[in-house]
Order: C-alpha cells, then structure tokens, then sequence
C-alpha cells in the first residue's frame, strides 16, 4: 500500500529527466543550441567558463540538458559529467574545416569513456546558415562515424540561429 | 583503460584479503588500479550515484546529506564535481546549500572551481536580488586565485545594482578581493567606487562601505585610501541612525579615526553619537563611548564636557544589567575611562557591588572599580558591603576583600581608623586566611600612617601561630622589627622565628635578617645575641645570595659605623600611596582609543597581543610549516623522521617495505625527539622571563640557576 502512494507521489513530483550532454569545441554553438532549445531565442553568449544546464521539455518528455564549456583547457572536465547520460549532442561547426580532425579526436576520445558506453549519440553540423558549410555527409566522413561500433548515432545538419533541425534531432 | 580493469578489479575486492596482497605480488597489472580508482562502496560513493540521479528530489536530498556529512567533519571534499554539478537550478534552497558546499571546499579543488564560473556570472544576472547577492557573496568567499580574474565583472555589475541589498554584499566583496589581490582591486576601479559608495543613499551600504574601506585601510601599505572629510562626515553622521547595529559600529570605529578641525566640530559630532547610547548592542554603546572619550580630547567647553560626563553614566550603568561575560568586558573598558574621568561614575558606587551569583572574574573586577570610585562619603557604605564579603567563602575573592580595605585605607586618610577597626574586627574571627590577609594589609596601613596605630600591635602578635604563609609572616616580622621598642617580647618573638630560619621561605628569611638588625639598633643590649646569630646563619649556612649579601652588608655596616646603620636601616621611609594598577598616561590614552577592543579588554597596546602583520588561516600554516623547517634544521635525526613522514604521506606502494620500516620505527624516534626540544624550548621560555621579571625578589634567581642547570642539562 505504501510502496502505490510512493510511487505516485514519485509520478507526482519526482518525474525521471533524460540526461543529454552538448559537447564540442568551442565556439560550435552549444551555448546557442541550448537556449534555442530551451527558450527558443537566439541569445548573446559569452565563451562558458564552467557549465549550464537547462530543463528542456519536448513532447512530454523532460530532458536535462547540459551545455559544457568547449575551449580547450576545459574538455578534460566533461569527464565530471559522463554519469548517467542517455544522449551526447556533438555539435560541431561546419565551417571550421580546419579544426575538425582536432573535433574529431576529441569525439572519438569521449566515446571510448567506460561512463558514455550505453548513451546514443546525435551529431548537429551546426552553422548550416552561413556559405561555404559542409554538408552533414562531409562532416560525417570527417569525424569518421561510420567507423564507429556498438553505437546508436545519427547527423543532423542544424542553424542554432535559425532554429533549423534542432527539433528534428530531438525527434531522432 | 584504468576504469575498465576497475570493473575487473570489483571481482577481485571478494576474495579474502591475503588474495588481494598476494595480487600485489603477483598481478601488478590488474590489482594497481585498486588503489587509484575512487571506491566503489562506501557512501560517499552512494552519494555519488545520488548526486548524478535522474530524480530532482533525490539529487537533492543526497546534496542535504552531504552538508550534513561536511558539518559532522567528515570529508566528502571528493565530491566536489558531483555536488557542483547541481548548482544551477531553480531551488534557492538547493542553490545555497551547493555554495555552502563550494565556500567550504573550494581550496581543496582550486582545479574545479572553474567550473562554477559560469553559474556564477548566469547568477549575478538572476532577477532575484537575494540570488544576487548570494552568488557575489560566495564568489567573494571562494578564495581561489584562478577564479578572481572572473570575478571581476560580475563584481563590478552588482556593485552598481540597482537593489541596495546587493551592492551592500557586493562592498564587502570588494575588501575580499582586495585581501587577495590589492592591484586587481585598485585598477578595476572597485576601490574607488566604493570610496563612492559612502555616499550611497542607503545607509547599510554606507555602513559596508565604511567597514570594506576601513578594512583595506588598515592592509594597504599607503594607509590613505579611507579619508573622512566634511561631505562624508555628513553622510556617515546620517547613515548612523539608521543603519543595523553592525553598521552602526563600523561608522563608530571610522568616526573614531576622524579629527575634528576644532571644538565646535567636535561638539557637534559628539552630539550626533550621544543618542547610540540608549541602543541595546553594549558593543554599540561601548563604541559611541570611546567616540565620545576621543573627541571630549578636543572640546574646549567645560560645560559640554561636563554635560557629557553626566550622560555617559547611565548606558554603562546599563551595561552592567547584562551577561556576565559581557559585564566583564564592560567593567574592564569602566576601568580605564575611570582612570581618565573618575568623575563619570562617582555616584555610582551602589551598582557595583557584587552579587552573590556573579562569576568571580566579574566580582574580583568589581572590587577594582569600588577602590577606584571610594571616597569619603561612601566609605562607610563601602567598608560594611567589604566586611560582608570578608565572610565569603571564595577564599580568592575573600583575600582581595581584604585587600581593598586596606587599599581604602590607604586611599582615604579620613577613613583609615574605620578601616583599621574593620580589620581587627576581622582578625578577631580568626579564619586563618583572612587574619594572614589583614596582617600583610595591616603592614602597608603602618607604612602609610606610621605611629598611630600602634595599639594594635599586641592583637597582632597574639595571631602569630596562626601565620603560614611567608607573605603574612613577612609581613608580621617586618612589623616587629620596625616598633621593636614598643614591643616587649621582641627579641623572644624573633628568637623562635630563628630558630626555624632554615625552613622558612626566603621572604621570610630577608625581613627576619632585617628585623633582627633593627632590633639591635633599638636595644642594643639585649639584641646582641639575636643580631649575631641571625647575620651569622645568614651569611655562613644560607645559600641564597640575596640574604648572604643583605646580611653581609648590615654586618661590615654595625662593625664599621653602628651611626650610620641607624641612619640608613631606620631611616625615614617613603610614603606609599594605593598600589592599584595604575596605567601610564600615555598607554591610557591608547587605550582610550581602543575601548570595545580586546586591547581594552587586556589593558595592553594591540601591538603587544597581535602580530605585526596580519594572520589569516594561511599565514598560521605557513609558519607551523616554517617552523617545522626550523627545527628539522636543528636536529638532523628529526629531519630524517621528517623525511619518514613525507613518505608515508607520498603513499608510494611502489617502495612498501621501506615505508613499513620507518612506520615501525617512526612513533618511538618522532616522540623522544620532540618531547625533550619542548622542555628546553619552554625552560627557555622560564629562563627569558625569570631575568625580565627578577627585579629585586631572589626567588626568581633561585629558578634561575635551576633552569640553568636545565638548560645546560640538555
């Protein structure tokens, strides 16, 4: 009897959250990403120092979702937050051709983490708005994802500015 | 790679112990992970896999147990990244439990704080102002020199916020700062817009400003960042009334700092504080007091200084209605200004007699100030309220009674006879250690008022058996010897002393010499034995050099010129007056200036009590660590355990057996080592202050040689 009253007042109150993590390099427009997500406005952002996190709610499902700081010096933190993560949101830019064999190590070096083993991962070519973007399928070759095993992913080529693809992401 | 062999190495975490240190041996690859990996039992590893839960409750339930873990003193600083993880959210309960957390931790994970920076700067924006203030008042506390280039913006943000609430935090931030980073401050600005922000519309601010610029003040080497000048003064005079206690003390200690241009100013100023006398905060009343003391300096009008004298009784009469720890404090600030304007309380002699109930720090302090203030029109009330507590049965509070009848004694002339009879009243209760008390008092009364009370002389004497301690003896004996010619039995009186003259204490000893000389000097007939064989045991069979050389001197003196030894050993002395601890006009002043502190408290310069610089937590560190240093200097076996205990710290499994060695060695070698460098080094301490003190009392040189002997032993 107890043990149906807790678990609705869990239904209640203490709704589960799906826990997604939105990484990259920085600069990619994560920060962006995230509030596009969550506000649906573009705002200003300054390069994160640290994290954010916002509770995101699509289709009746309530996503946590955490926006790490990208620069360099920064990317040995993520590892903090690996537990218990369902989804990584990579997000990448598109433009930035130069950078992205650097996007890709650091990719591939995140996935090889013990903690992200179970967690699905959803690639955003952001930056589709400007001239000159890779399409989804350069940058897919470029991060090598076809090499990857054992692992759920999908591409998405998005404009954080816009708004484009991001929810067709989030429906993946 | 290391968290994958950790999965294995839970397997290995079943088998029996002896399994897992022959792994050691055997395994390296698979069991070395064991010791580097965190834990994977345990609560805080349950905390961990709480702190990362799905569940909004849960994560924040966890957070509550680990502040709850932290305040019992349990280290979950290994959660840091965990427990930050959770500090953005929307709960304001949840938000200052995490920056608790992050206040108490951060120096141990100077790395990580980093991460927190971004919550920070999203905080400072919130559209709360009690978010606000709280994000800039836990940055300001997080003393991370990689965080405070961060800091800066958002610190300049709030300091210009609209809500007063959050530029008063932001303030005292900036003298934070300041403590961490003097140039940073300085050329951000943030110093002087908070030069500005004294005449900030809002009186809190104005009080944080005050006690932010004071404080930087006081640290920065120029000391002129923080100058009151008339606008100000206006502002800070406004500001008093209306700010919280805490504010209130701060503009008190600032205007404290402040000299007027002249007495008109002055005047007008004082007028300002006299209203904090009636506020409920005794540390508000005692600081409008020194304000006041400081500024009656420069008052030229006798008729304001008078009116102000008149109210300043009341607030400390007050003062003592309250606690007795803050009684305390009252009555030892009520000392000094007692000293500089007796005046104030002369009419308040009633208030400070002791209750039955009062600690006996409060009634001995008492005591002093009822001396200070006896006059002769409360005499009488005085002396009956001391005859009172002579009956005590606190023996310590007991023997000062005593004390201070004398000293009224010897303060009022006019009174000394009632004095007097009070005292032989007390004698004749015979509790020993009230008579033993009476007669040392009694000794100074005949010092001060030679040949007139003689009479009592015999009273006196009747109580010699009942002496034991030397100061009462002494005392007795010196009375003896100096009317030697009104007391008949005299030289018997001596003669017993004489004979237990190698027992008794070296105080003793000197007046027995000295008594047995005058003696002489007054009878010479029937003293000649007594005189001969005191100089002679004194000079062949006594080892103190004080008395074998006081007794050497009288000798070549009586055989010299027995004229001049009259002259010299029954000379006129010097009148004595009350030997109250009275303090010197210059310290007085000082102190003046310091009342509500600890240094009017201790009745010492703040110099003398505090370091030169200023000692935080760090500098604490830094010394025992320096310290250390020092002494392994010294010894080079201690170095060698020193060395022992960095191993042991290094943890290196890589080396077990020699660490294992030294343990085993460690606790014995580390203990004889220290405990005899702590006996010299406080033999030293006895050694410095016995040659600073041993001024005339040969008890001091006594230990002296022995801790000579001691410090040479070693």
């Amino acid at each position: 009897m107890g043990g149906y009253f807790s678990r609705l007042l869990a239904r209640l109150w203490g709704e589960k959250e799906v826990r997604i993590l939105i990484l990259g390099l920085d600069g990619a427009g994560k920060t962006t990403i995230l509030y596009r997500l969550q506000i649906g406005e573009v705002v200003t952002t300054i390069p994160t120092i640290g994290f954010n996190v916002e509770t995101v709610t699509y289709k009746n499902i309530k996503f946590q979702v955490w926006d790490l700081g990208g620069e360099n010096h920064y990317s040995p933190y993520w590892r903090c937050y690996y537990a218990n993560t369902d989804a990584v949101i990579y997000v990448v830019d598109s433009i930035d051709r130069d950078r992205l064999s650097t996007s890709k190590e650091e990719l591939h070096a995140m996935l090889d983490e013990e903690e992200l083993r179970e967690a699905a991962l959803l690639v955003f070519a952001n930056k589709q708005d400007m001239v000159g973007a890779l399409t989804s399928a350069e940058v897919s070759d470029a991060l090598g994802l076809s090499t990857l095993k054992n692992r759920q992913w999908s591409i998405y080529k998005t404009s954080a500015v816009k708004g484009d693809g991001l929810t067709e992401g989030l429906d993946w | 790679m290391m968290n994958s062999d950790s999965s294995l190495s839970i397997k290995d975490s079943t088998y029996a112990v002896s399994t897992v240190v022959k792994s050691i041996m055997t395994d390296f690859r698979i069991s070395r992970p064991n010791f580097f990996s965190t834990p994977k039992k345990g609560e805080n590893y349950e905390l961990r896999a709480d702190l990362n839960s799905e569940y909004r409750d849960r994560r924040k339930d966890a957070i509550k147990k680990v502040i709850a873990n932290m305040t019992v003193g349990k280290d979950v600083s290994g959660l840091f990244p965990d427990v930050l993880k959770n500090m953005q959210t929307d709960d304001l309960e949840q938000k200052k439990l995490v920056y608790l957390y992050l206040m108490n931790y951060a120096k141990t994970q100077p790395e990580l704080v980093i991460l927190a920076v971004n919550t920070f700067v999203k905080d400072t924006d919130d559209s709360n102002p009690l978010i606000r203030s709280l994000a800039i008042r836990t940055m300001g506390c997080i003393r991370v020199e990689k965080i405070i280039d961060y800091l800066c913006e958002p610190l300049r943000k709030c300091l210009r916020d609209e809500n007063p609430y959050v530029r008063k935090t932001a303030a005292i931030c900036v003298a934070k700062l300041y403590d961490l980073s003097p140039n940073l401050a300085i050329d951000n600005g943030f110093v002087s817009t908070l030069q500005d922000m004294v005449s900030d519309a809002n009186p809190m601010v104005v009080a944080n400003a005050v006690t932010a610029l004071a404080e930087i003040n006081e640290t920065s080497s120029t000391k002129d960042i923080f100058i009151i000048n008339a606008p100000t003064l206006t502002k800070l005079l406004v500001a008093l009334n209306e700010c919280t206690e805490w504010g209130r003390i701060a503009i008190l200690a600032a205007l404290a700092e402040y000299k007027p241009a002249d007495s008109k100013e002055a005047e007008h100023i004082v007028e300002r504080v006299v209203p904090q006398f009636q506020h409920v905060n005794g540390s508000v009343v005692l600081s409008a007091i020194k304000v006041i003391m400081i500024y009656m300096r420069s008052i030229k009008n006798d008729e304001a200084i008078r009116q102000l004298v008149r109210k300043m009784a009341p607030p400390l009469v007050t003062l003592l209605a309250s606690a007795p720890e803050v009684q305390y404090v009252a009555l030892r600030n009520i000392n000094i200004i007692l000293q500089k304007r007796p005046e104030i309380l002369a009419n308040e002699m009633r208030v400070f007699f002791c209750k039955y109930n009062d600690p006996p720090y409060v009634k001995l302090e008492k005591l002093e100030i009822m001396i200070k203030l006896a006059n002769e029109r409360n005499i009488d009330q005085l002396l009956s309220e001391l005859k009172e507590y002579a009956s005590e049965v606190d023996v310590d509070f007991v023997r000062k009674s005593v004390r201070a009848i004398g000293q009224c004694a010897i303060k009022i002339s006019e009174a000394s006879e009632r004095c007097v009879n009070v005292l032989l009243d007390l004698i004749n209760t015979k509790v020993n250690y009230v008579v033993q008390e009476a007669i040392v008092v009694i000794k100074d009364i005949f010092r001060k008022y030679p040949h007139k009370y003689e009479g009592i002389i015999p009273t006196l004497c009747q109580n010699l058996d009942a002496l034991d301690e030397p100061e009462a003896k002494a005392s007795l004996i010196w009375i003896i010897g100096e009317y030697a010619e009104r007391i008949e039995n005299a030289d018997e009186l001596i003669l017993t002393f004489l004979d237990t003259f190698h027992d008794e204490n070296f105080q003793v000893q000197l007046q027995l010499v000295t008594a047995s000389v005058k003696l002489f000097l007054k009878k010479p007939q029937s003293a000649q034995n007594i005189v001969q064989r005191s100089l002679q045991i004194a000079t062949s069979e006594c080892d103190n050099p004080d008395i074998r050389d006081r007794a050497y001197i009288y000798w070549r003196l009586l055989s010299t010129d027995p004229q001049a030894a009259k002259a010299v050993v029954l000379s006129d002395k010097p009148p004595i007056s009350v030997q109250s601890n009275a303090i010197s006009s210059s310290l007085l002043e000082e102190l003046i200036s310091n009342i509500s502190t600890l240094a009017s408290v201790y009745h010492k310069p703040p110099e003398t009590f505090l370091g030169r610089g200023r000692f935080g937590a760090d500098a604490v560190q830094r010394r025992a660590i320096e310290e250390q240093e020092e002494a392994s200097r010294e010894s080079p076996i201690q170095a060698q355990t020193k060395t022992n205990i960095e191993n042991l710290l290094d943890l290196d499994f890589s080396d077990t057996n020699t660490v294992n060695s030294t343990t085993s060695s460690l606790p014995s070698s580390s203990k004889s080592i220290t405990q005899p460098t702590a006996n010299v080094d406080d033999l030293l301490d006895l050694f410095n202050d016995n040659t600073i003190t041993s001024t005339q009392s040969s008890s001091n040189i006594q230990n002296n040689s022995v801790s000579n002997d001691l410090v040479n032993l070693f």
